[in-house]
């Protein structure tokens, strides 16, 4: 049901074999069947990358887009729905960004708003699944998972795709691909993300050379074991992510402790701060958002940092500007560190959730809001994507995208695109047919949004 | 196509509007708003109309002619857009475009009550009260508005049924479903196991239903197990322990001289094991959703529940028993309500009712829902626990894909509305929840704090408790009295009001309590509850209901999930439209009625008959075809290696080493502690009982357990998630546990008299085989290479080693 690729059907009536093509598979010409891929080497991109990395900055529960980054001022006589907050243009880009992301705003030149977002469902589970898996209601890899798969990761000595702060292991990961590509979970949503870290990451009172030497002995074992299931590649994960294990011992210990950091680098991010407001769960997004810069400069390929809930329905304006608050300054830093360490150029930063709400109308009293599918907003950052932008946009109210619109698989497509992998030729061999992230429609690359 | 048609004539007949007007240019504009807030509507309203006041013979001209100049123009220009059988998309199923429509309402009711304006939510929308705003975009004027309430008032003529010219249209609102969507809902048949060509190969019924499916894709089936695997995989399957090397070699010998006759008396011995309990208890325990906690209710607070462990030595104990599943289920949904012919039965049905006590609650604090939220909870672990259906979504409105109305939620929740949940005083915060009452058991011993804890408990509770007063008296018991969890009935037993949009406040119709509607008449009438009990004993009697298309499904299907690692519905908790289709129907079938009819509902005996067949005990070597043709083993041609879970891995561990505590554990670490776990520190402590005795509190898992997906006790969990993480491999080569654990099991060997005795005794206890001679010379370089450098016994390196590796983590 996919389109296939010339050079594929003649390697099939060639009867080539599967395994055989190796990493030289991974794209387009054939997708992989067996562990031949199933390890995090780093992989070069199929053509020059804009991106080397991402992190995406996931806002579970659906952001209102009209008071946040999509402006909707009142027109004619008639109220309608719109931003209910102050806005103002930014930068010598003159984008506009509401006053609830006051320091956010200050990097407006940096951002490439996409204000033309919509997506299939406004069902909380389905569509943040779709947002991560391109798939609304079946298990699929994460997108985290199928950059690693594409990619690799830079540093042998952490995951591939490392997920903060997260809300359900349905949403980092692997799927059908090899399990080493699934997201490394970092702290659970809701609880205290102060503490959260890699349990049992250090403690091992072996020297290292004498860990190394069991680890050489235990995966001798696991060889041994797995010829009697040949081309299992469950096991094959198992072996690489207990040498993974292993390799995170020598790194993941200080990258975890944020403590090395000078005191005005913590307070510009505020570390340990959270607000518990209503829908505005204790995240210290601050930590998260210095967690995530310390892995991208580590290595990590794909680096998802989680805040939520911004399903904020019956107390909109609290909760919102708790959500807001929350997440605007450690934004800034992140952007500002990004850029001042020359990182930004290849680290693409998404920010945006499931989806987006309607917007409340001025005057009427009403502080309560719902779904919406049809049309919100996205961003994105550094990574190759054109500086100070606005792209997409949606009708006069903001209920649905009319211009420049992006589904979550054309966001997905884009994606890739920037970390130089084909979107639509990206697949993997599984069931008696080829998978794709962008799924049987395929997704558009939004070519306008390049620097 | 198949399409639902609700026997309650939930679904009005529409008539269609007239045409022309709702779609002219004028309305386009306002079509996208409309439609944005189309929902807003749908949940209003709830009242009874007298059908008499639609007569549409009996209307008059003067109101048939202020109807029509009036009232329909209004309709038609303001309303229609949404609410009429020619609307794209139906404002929350209410339609205004027919007398019958606007009798029986949307999503949740009726609009209108016949002469009562002020009561009819019809009215509250257009003036823009109580949340309730309809058009959306602008109120109507004024006038418009008294003109609705002059035609209540007058009864609400409404001529439009009386024009047959707009009779005959078929109703657009009912959803359709696509053949076979809704399976699950259809009588369980009993299909005839069909005929296989290879008939030497069948050795049960079970059999035949598998092979014919792989005959037809012309594949073969994996060779038997060998009985060194069988044994292991069976004891792992039924107890969640290893066998010993003894027992392998015994089950060996035996296995060849008496072939199938061994195996059914290896069967029938762990079946008959106090440790089959611990194991089918904690696969019971997942689904409903057990803790010792509350789990964090949104204000970061977690108070324990110190005495939800007798649920789960209550669970454990009906397992070995091999209590009926049907009665199993009674005694958790209605035990408190059940004729008891002992004190100790008396107690024993008052904590199977913590089944319905134990849920994660959110805050009362603010919180104006916490009574429905709790029923939620009670709702969601019966209907997703019992019947593999989600029904919370139609809380606040019809189900999307499911058959499962507004009302019939309502409908159970009248069940546990009426039903008073018996949780203790939830560490003395008020603002996490109310204090309630327990069950005070008669027949257990009471069991006071050991002298020493006493301080300890007291230094805590103190420490949570600063600013609170103590607990009124009504709350408290003497010191170690035996308490349980669980449910009562309430005082004064009632239906439950629909609750608009889900929000407590803001009440709808009374519906009857009564069931879930969607099942073919024939099969489970609709019947609704009334009298002076909560109407739990005739909700258990529903769900146990022999003829009841879900409940021995989903729990046949747990079962074999349990047995194979992978299920017949590969979504055990979702038997609804978006769940998966059988891959085995007329299997599913088969073992359903096999269960229910055969079996009388007894989980052992159907454990039985799937691991006597033959598809139970193939190798899980694959054939190259099988394997390439169909990798998710769909179709059953092998069985799945499969990792051993948290709780086998720790146990099988403890067992190893020689430190298992085979006994149950006496009552739970937190018994005596009524506190607020996030104050509290952590609270786990070491123990040697098998892993199902551990303390389950949410968002503070046991460390010894926490990197295998243990499942976070929320909701329902009938199948766990099965991540492959660096993390676990650190808590392989760094945990605490595994490296005290090593550090004994090297001791146990100590004393062989040679390094290669030792080894083979390591082998032999771990992998209950012997070592090859390449893995003895790697042992030995091991050990003799890592033991001038560190400081750990080179001998606790190599038993960490094989409690790190695969094979002693998987099952073949």
């Amino acid at each position: 049901m996919y389109p296939l690729y010339s050079r594929r059907k003649m390697l099939q009536s060639a009867s080539c074999g599967f395994g055989s093509l190796a990493l030289s598979g991974l794209l387009g010409q054939q997708s992989l069947r067996a562990a031949d891929s199933a390890n995090l080497q780093s992989r070069p991109p199929r053509f020059p990358a804009r991106a080397q990395r991402v992190i995406f900055l996931c806002m579970s529960g659906g952001p209102a887009q009209m008071d946040t980054f999509d402006y909707k001022p009142q027109t004619g006589k008639k109220p309608h729905p719109g931003s209910v907050y102050n806005f103002k243009q930014h930068g010598e880009s003159g984008l506009q960004i509401s006053e609830l992301f006051p320091e956010t705003a200050k990097h407006a030149d940096k951002l490439c708003l996409l204000n033309g977002m919509y997506c299939d469902t406004g069902i909380h589970a389905q569509s943040f699944l779709q947002l991560h898996t391109g798939d609304r209601l079946r298990e699929r890899p994460s997108l985290g998972a199928w950059v690693s798969y594409g990619l690799g990761t830079e540093s042998q000595n952490l995951p591939g795709f490392i997920s903060l702060n997260t809300s359900r292991p349905s949403t980092e990961g692997s799927s059908f691909l090899p399990a080493i590509f699934q997201g490394t979970p970092i702290g659970v949503n809701g609880e205290d993300m102060s503490k959260a870290t890699i349990a049992d990451v250090s403690g091992s009172l072996l020297p290292p050379k004498t860990r190394r030497t069991q680890l050489d002995f235990i995966q001798r074992l696991n060889r041994r074991h797995q010829q009697q299931s040949p081309g299992d590649t469950k096991l094959e994960s198992v072996i690489q992510s207990m040498e993974l294990g292993f390799r995170m011992q020598a790194t993941a210990p200080d990258l975890l402790d944020i403590s090395t950091e000078p005191q005005h680098v913590l307070d510009k991010y505020r570390v340990g701060k959270s607000i518990t407001k209503g829908t505005c769960k204790p995240s210290d997004f601050g930590r998260q958002c210095l967690l995530a810069r310390r892995f991208a400069e580590a290595g990590v390929r794909f680096i998802e940092v989680n805040h939520g809930s911004w399903d904020q329905h019956k107390n909109h304006r609290a909760d919102l500007t708790a959500n807001c608050e929350t997440v605007d300054a450690p934004i800034a830093a992140l952007l500002e560190d990004l850029d001042q360490r020359g990182l930004l150029d290849d680290t693409l930063v998404v920010w945006g959730g499931e989806f987006g709400r309607p917007g409340l109308t001025p005057g009427n009293g009403k502080n309560e809001t719902g779904h919406n599918s049809n049309g919100f907003t996205f961003w994105m950052a550094g990574g190759g994507v054109k500086p100070g932008f606005a792209y997409g946009k949606t009708d006069g109210t903001g209920a649905r995208a009319v211009e420049g619109k992006m589904h979550f698989r054309d966001l997905h497509a884009t994606i890739l695109h920037l970390l130089g992998l084909p979107p639509n030729e990206l697949t993997y061999h599984h069931a008696g047919r080829d998978h794709r992230l962008t799924g049987p429609e395929g997704g558009r690359i939004v070519t306008d949004i390049f620097a | 196509m198949v399409i639902i048609r609700r026997r309650n004539g939930y679904f009005p007949h529409a008539i269609p509007p007239p045409t022309g007007i709702e779609n002219g240019p004028v309305f386009t504009i306002l079509r996208e708003l409309i439609m944005k807030l189309h929902h807003f509507i749908a949940t209003l309203l709830a009242t009874v109309f007298p059908f008499a006041a639609f007569s549409a013979e009996k209307i008059d001209d003067a109101k048939r002619k202020f109807f029509e100049s009036r009232i329909r123009p209004v309709l038609v220009e303001s309303c229609y857009e949404c609410h009429s059988s020619g609307a794209k998309k139906v404002g929350g199923k209410l339609l205004l475009d027919s007398p019958d429509a606007l009798r029986d309402g949307g999503e949740s009711g009726a609009p209108m009550v016949a002469g009562k304006p002020d009561a009819s939510l019809l009215i509250h929308a257009l003036r823009y009260e109580n949340d309730l705003e309809m058009p959306p975009e602008k109120p109507l004027p004024e006038t418009v508005i008294a003109d609705f309430i002059k035609w209540i008032n007058m009864g609400a003529p409404d001529p439009r049924a009386s024009d047959p010219d707009k009779k005959a249209e078929a109703p657009t609102l009912e959803r359709q479903y696509k053949e076979g969507e809704l399976w699950s809902f259809q009588a369980v048949e009993d299909p005839s196991p069909p005929s296989v060509k290879n008939t030497s190969w069948p050795r049960s019924s079970i059999d035949r239903f598998v092979l014919a499916k792989i005959e037809k894709e012309k594949l073969t089936a994996a060779s038997d197990a060998t009985p060194q695997n069988l044994i292991r995989r069976l004891s792992i399957d039924l107890t969640g322990l290893p066998p010993s090397f003894d027992e392998v070699q015994g089950f060996t010998d035996s296995f060849q001289a008496k072939g199938q006759e061994a195996t059914i008396e290896l069967i029938n011995q762990l079946l008959a094991s106090p440790h089959f309990g611990e194991r089918w208890g904690q696969h019971w325990l997942d689904v409903a959703r057990f803790a010792e906690s509350n789990g964090n209710d949104g204000l970061s607070r977690n108070p324990t529940f110190p005495h939800a462990w007798r649920y789960r030595d209550y669970v454990i104990a009906a397992l070995n028993e091999d209590t009926p599943y049907d009665q199993f289920l009674t005694e958790q949904i209605a035990g408190d309500l059940l004729e008891h012919s002992s004190p100790e039965q008396r107690d024993r049905f008052l904590t199977a009712t913590g089944f319905l006590a134990i849920g994660s609650k959110p805050a009362k604090a603010m919180n104006n829902n916490f009574n429905m939220d709790v029923v939620a909870d009670q709702i969601e672990v019966v209907s997703t626990g019992l019947l593999g259906l989600s029904v919370g979504c139609a809380r606040c409105h019809d189900h999307k894909f499911d058959p499962i109305p507004t009302k019939d939620y309502y409908a159970l929740a009248g069940f546990f509305t009426s039903t008073e949940p018996l949780w203790g005083i939830a560490a003395n915060e008020k603002l996490t929840a109310p204090p309630t009452q327990l069950h005070l058991l008669t027949t257990p011993p009471k069991s006071p704090p050991p002298p020493g804890v006493a301080e300890k408990v007291a230094l805590i509770e103190s420490k949570s408790n600063k600013n609170n007063p103590p607990p009124k008296k009504e709350f408290t018991y003497p010191v170690g009295a035996p308490l349980a969890m669980g449910v009562r009935d309430r005082k004064k037993p009632a239906n439950c009001k629909i609750n608009l949009k889900g929000d407590a406040k803001k009440l709808g119709a009374e519906v009857p309590r009564g069931f879930l509607t969607a099942y073919p008449e024939k099969l489970l009438p609709a019947a609704s509850v009334s009298g002076n009990q909560s109407g739990r004993l005739e909700l258990a009697a529903w769900v146990t209901d022999s003829e009841h298309p879900h409940t021995a499904r989903v729990m046949v299907n747990r079962i074999w999930l349990h047995l194979f690692g992978q299920a017949i519905v590969g979504t055990p908790d979702d038997f609804g439209v978006y769940g998966d289709r059988p891959t085995h129907p007329e299997l599913l079938d088969h073992l359903a009625t096999r269960f229910v009819k055969d079996h009388k509902w007894s989980i052992k005996a159907m454990i039985r008959e799937i691991v006597l067949s033959r598809t139970y005990q193939l190798a899980t070597e694959g054939t190259p075809e099988s394997l390439q043709l169909d990798p998710e083993n769909k179709l059953l041609t092998r069985h799945l290696q499969r990792r051993l879970d948290a709780e086998s891995l720790r146990d099988t561990i403890l067992k190893v080493s020689d430190q298992l505590n085979v006994q149950s554990a006496d009552g739970s670490i937190i018994r005596h502690l009524n506190v607020l776990v996030n104050h509290a520190g952590n609270l786990h402590e070491p123990s040697n009982h098998r892993s199902v005795y551990l303390c389950r509190l949410r968002n503070s898992p046991p460390p010894e357990l926490a990197a295998f997906d243990l499942p976070p006790a929320i909701k329902v969990t009938g199948k766990r998630n099965e991540t492959t993480l660096p993390t676990q491999a650190l808590f392989l080569l760094n945990s605490e546990f595994v490296l005290g654990q090593s550090q004994l099991f090297a001791k146990a060997v100590s004393t062989e008299s040679s390094s290669e005795k030792r080894i083979q005794k390591l082998w032999q206890k771990a992998y209950n085989r012997a070592p090859s001679s390449t893995e003895t010379a790697d042992a030995l370089y091991l050990v003799e290479n890592v033991g001038s450098e560190s400081d750990i016994e080179p001998w606790t390196t190599l038993a960490q080693s094989l409690f790190a590796s695969n094979e002693f983590r998987y099952v073949d």
